[in-house]
């Protein structure tokens, strides 16, 4: 950020938070326009908001690979509206010369760093490896039953390990007491030998005489980059204490992930709807739900943000290959398709159309499987009002796509609004620290933020007829001139639904199912979208055939619904 | 240092509106500081500010690397610290004890130090001429040299250093049967893509390195356990590299980095994998630079293609139903094509 730029931003807060106050300050000329900024790993993204009126809007954005210069995009965005609204670029005091000297909103996410997870035993490093997967680190883990102690030094050594989280249950169990000395010895002389090092204690490791011995000396609390955590429990508990400790170690903890939260709390309390939002990068996933507050309270929020739902991992192994061609339906083979992803992790913003984009979307699905389950907490409550999807995996997929990808991987019943966060706005607007500068913000934005994408029913416990396409009931929506759709079992229904329409949709079948409660006539309001309605009649969780070919015969014809034409 | 470059770009990115929106490939580096992993208990021969030669041993490791359990030392005096050589006593009964000779300190638990030791040391010679500016024992060794590399996207196996040969064009690829024994001792530039089989006899027949626009998931995997297995044999192996310039997917060798690679074509260079990198040391070579507006497709149905930037296309439809930014790529003599630009890259 240049001088100006920096110097204008400082005004514009300063500005937003006299206004709230009340105050009467000097009059000054404010800037009526900002940029936010979204550097991500894989590209740059940049949005011009004004306010021609009284309300902050949207008037473009734009993103390019990462790296491209972000003035260079504004400057791009300003021409655009220079050419398009001379009169409001002239109000707005915007030109292509000197947009890059605007206020900015800007949030910069890294590649994960990597964590080094150490036991005494296979079950305690698993213990804290189900805990630390639920954070943006990247985990390497070891534990004296499948490492020598030079592989288990080796790894702490490693330049590219930014932190070690070991643990130990208190007292320590009994596959942990013969090795735990050497692990506390160990971890000792590693942060000896790398100062910069950063450690978790998940228990009483440091309290063994080989602590000592292994750092030169005994631990006293006194070093900072040494943190103290809860012990291992012998059964699963909350994890948010362990994961606190280790998303406070990330070096930037003010990521598009991280604000993208607050920004999520102030919508749902603007719109005063559940709001959850999914967003798959190509370092890691968010999976967060906000909800507005009741009385006093303020609008509260539960998130996950983990590495193990990067759209394509570090590290292209079998497994990963295999979960992506799970989702495909073309003849690639497990080499070929593995040398699709290393490309794709390689250069994420290329190869985005035709077929490129359905393998971008096929991983999607992967990276989507394995946020939910690593977010079995938030996949248990009641469907959101409002889903939103962020990410570059997401921004350039077709609506419908994007729906059947959602309804593919989310099994869970009942009735959500899809939006996308089509600017990338959510990260950046959420570094504003203010919450009401920060509501204000979004609240006046609210309606440019979101792009519709439809409406998402999902049904579960529709039985499966004896016969192929057996009709289990019908959809009627109100003031739709289509009359009736039937709805058969197993399969994904798509009606249109124009975005701005809203409509009372009602679902009659002739069993019990589940809508977000069991009933055999379900009413609810749906709102349109790109993507119009979608009706989800498959299993819940989606089972799909085993057998490769009927099963990406299934996929194919699910996809055609999806994807337009024969544009492939 | 500076680098010696030809022909100055004929259009600067300020001359072509948007052409900074284009991916940028930076070609060569320099300096370049090259890494060289130093696992527990391997030995580094240099020291920091050592100038250091090519070909010279700057450290050494063990093939059969193992940890052994030693008794420490009691009472106050010089305790040694982690990290820290361990020589064992004198005396051949109380060598073999040990079943070690040296080693490198791990920690301490018990009383008991844990040292990472071995057998059959091997040094690693450094490939590149340079100035040793860091060593950190059980991480690796830095070593600063002012010369110029061309990057590459990753590098198996190396480090490795030869004379330069250019093998194929750009889109060729070099088949098991045209690796001859009078490549032996060089760097072999070998196309867009190159098999497993290939790179085995490559091997064999003692080339020292490969540069290849792309190497499929399943050809490095085969070659690296080729090359576990060899490293593990009684002789071991010679040095031999790979640098892959683009990717998995085949495709060619873009023109800019073809046309220095005939330009330092019968030189020495070196591979190294940290960065992945070729380094070429001789500094009177001439480097070409490539001209300003030129463009080249990364991906998609004209992938390999290269051609001049003729400006934004703005938000077009492509393919599957994506809209994407485009821009417009004059190919030749013939009318501009709409390209995605996150499909274009440019060169600096």
């Amino acid at each position: 950020m240049n001088e100006r730029a920096e110097a204008a931003t400082h005004a514009w807060r300063r500005r937003m938070a006299d206004g709230r106050a009340g105050s009467i300050g000097p009059v000054t000329t404010v800037p009526r326009a900002l940029l936010a900024i979204d550097a991500g790993s894989a590209t740059t993204s940049v949005a011009l908001l004004g306010k021609p009126w009284k309300r902050w809007r949207l008037l473009g954005s734009l993103a390019a690979p990462a790296g491209a210069p972000v003035d260079a995009l504004a400057a791009t965005l300003a021409a655009r509206l220079l050419s398009t609204d001379p009169r409001m670029a002239v109000e707005l005091s915007v030109a292509a010369e000197s947009v890059a000297d605007l206020p900015r909103l800007e949030t910069i996410s890294g590649p994960a760093p990597t964590l080094a997870v150490l036991g005494a035993s296979r079950r305690a490093v698993g213990l804290l490896e189900s805990v630390a997967a639920r954070t943006p680190w990247r985990i390497r883990t070891a534990s004296p039953e499948s490492h020598d102690p030079r592989e288990m030094t080796e790894l702490a050594l490693r330049p590219e390990v930014s932190a070690i989280l070991v643990g130990a249950g208190d007292p320590p169990g009994p596959d942990e007491r013969g090795w735990l000395d050497d692990l506390a010895g160990l971890v000792g002389a590693a942060t000896r030998r790398r100062p910069e090092l950063r450690v978790v204690l998940a228990g009483p490791v440091a309290a063994r005489a080989a602590w000592a011995e292994g750092a030169g000396r005994p631990f006293d609390g006194s070093q900072e980059r040494i943190v103290e955590g809860p012990p291992l429990g012998m059964r699963s508990g909350p994890d948010e204490p362990l994961r606190e400790i280790l998303e406070g170690l990330l070096p930037n903890a003010r990521g598009t992930r991280h604000t993208a939260v607050r920004a999520l709390l102030s919508l749902a309390d603007a719109l005063d709807r559940t709001v959850e939002l999914i967003d798959i990068g190509l370092d890691g996933g968010l999976r967060a739900v906000a909800s507005p507050g009741v009385a006093d309270q303020g609008p509260a929020a539960v998130a996950v943000r983990t590495a193990q739902a990067a759209l394509v991992p570090g590290d292209v192994d079998d497994a990963g290959v295999d979960s992506v061609l799970a989702w495909t339906t073309g003849s690639l083979d497990r080499h070929r398709m593995g040398d699709r992803l290393m490309d794709l992790r390689l250069q994420p913003w290329a190869d985005v159309s035709g077929e490129g984009a359905r393998l971008r979307l096929a991983a999607t699905r992967a990276a989507l499987a394995r946020l939910a389950a690593q977010t079995p907490d938030i996949g248990a409550m009641p469907s959101p009002d409002v889903t939103i999807v962020a990410g570059g995996a997401f921004a350039v997929a077709p609506a419908r796509a994007v729906a059947l990808a959602l309804a593919d991987t989310i099994r869970r019943p009942g009735v959500t609004q899809l939006a996308t966060d089509h600017a990338r706005l959510l990260g950046p607007i959420g570094t504003i620290d203010d919450p009401d500068e920060r509501r204000d913000l979004v609240a006046d934005l609210a309606d440019d933020l979101l792009a519709p994408i439809g409406s998402l029913v999902v049904v579960a416990n529709v039985p499966s007829g004896r016969r192929t396409a057996t009709r289990v009931g019908r959809l009627t929506l109100d003031g739709d001139r289509n009359g009736r759709h039937d709805l058969v079992a197993g399969e994904v229904a798509f009606v249109d639904l124009p975005p701005g329409d809203r409509a009372f949709a009602t679902l009659e079948f002739r069993d019990t199912v589940q809508v977000g409660h069991r009933a055999r006539r379900v009413a609810v309001p749906v709102s349109g979208g790109v993507a119009g309605l979608t009706v989800d009649l498959r299993d819940v969780p989606l089972r799909l055939p085993e057998r490769r070919d009927r099963r990406r015969a299934a996929l194919a014809a699910w996809g055609e619904l999806a994807w337009p034409g024969d544009e492939r | 240092m500076v680098s010696r470059t030809d022909a100055p770009s004929r259009v600067r990115v300020a001359d072509a509106p948007g052409l900074e929106l284009v991916s940028r490939r930076r070609l060569l580096l320099s300096p370049i500081d090259a890494f060289f992993r130093l696992h527990p208990g391997d030995r580094s021969l240099v020291k920091e500010g050592e100038a250091v030669g090519r070909g010279q041993p700057i450290l050494e490791h063990y093939r059969e690397p193992r940890t052994v359990v030693v008794p420490g030392q009691n009472g106050e005096g010089n305790q040694p610290a982690p990290g820290d050589r361990w020589t064992a006593p004198g005396g051949r009964a109380a060598r073999e004890a040990h079943g070690a000779t040296d080693g490198e300190l791990l920690f301490r638990s018990g009383g008991r130090w844990r040292v990472a030791s071995g057998e059959r040391a091997e040094p690693l010679e450094s490939p590149v001429a340079g100035v040793v500016h860091e060593v950190r024992a059980g991480a690796g060794v830095t070593i600063r040299s002012t010369a110029n590399a061309i990057v590459g996207r990753s590098a198996l196996a190396g480090p490795s250093w030869g004379k330069l040969q250019v093998a194929t064009g750009p889109d060729g690829e070099l088949r098991a049967q045209h690796v001859d024994v009078g490549m032996a001792g060089s760097i072999i530039v070998a196309g867009a893509r190159m098999d497993a089989e290939a790179l085995t006899r490559a091997r064999a027949v003692g080339i020292r390195g490969i540069v290849v626009a792309a190497l499929g998931i399943k050809e490095q995997r085969d070659f690296l356990a080729s090359e576990r297995r060899g490293r593990a044999a009684v002789h071991g192996l010679p040095p031999f590299g790979i640098l892959v310039l683009d990717g998995a997917s085949r495709r060619p060798i873009a023109s800019p980095l073809m046309t220095l690679f005939e330009a330092v074509e019968g030189g020495v260079v070196a591979i190294v994998g940290d960065p992945p990198a070729l380094v070429i040391d001789d500094p009177s070579v001439l480097l070409p630079s490539p001209a300003g507006d030129l463009v080249r497709v990364r991906s998609g149905p004209l992938a390999g293609a290269e051609g001049t930037w003729a400006g934004l296309a703005g938000p077009r439809r492509f393919p599957a139903g994506v809209t994407l930014e485009a821009a417009f790529v004059r190919f030749g003599g013939r009318p501009p094509v709409a390209i995605p630009i996150g499909d274009l890259e440019r060169f600096a």
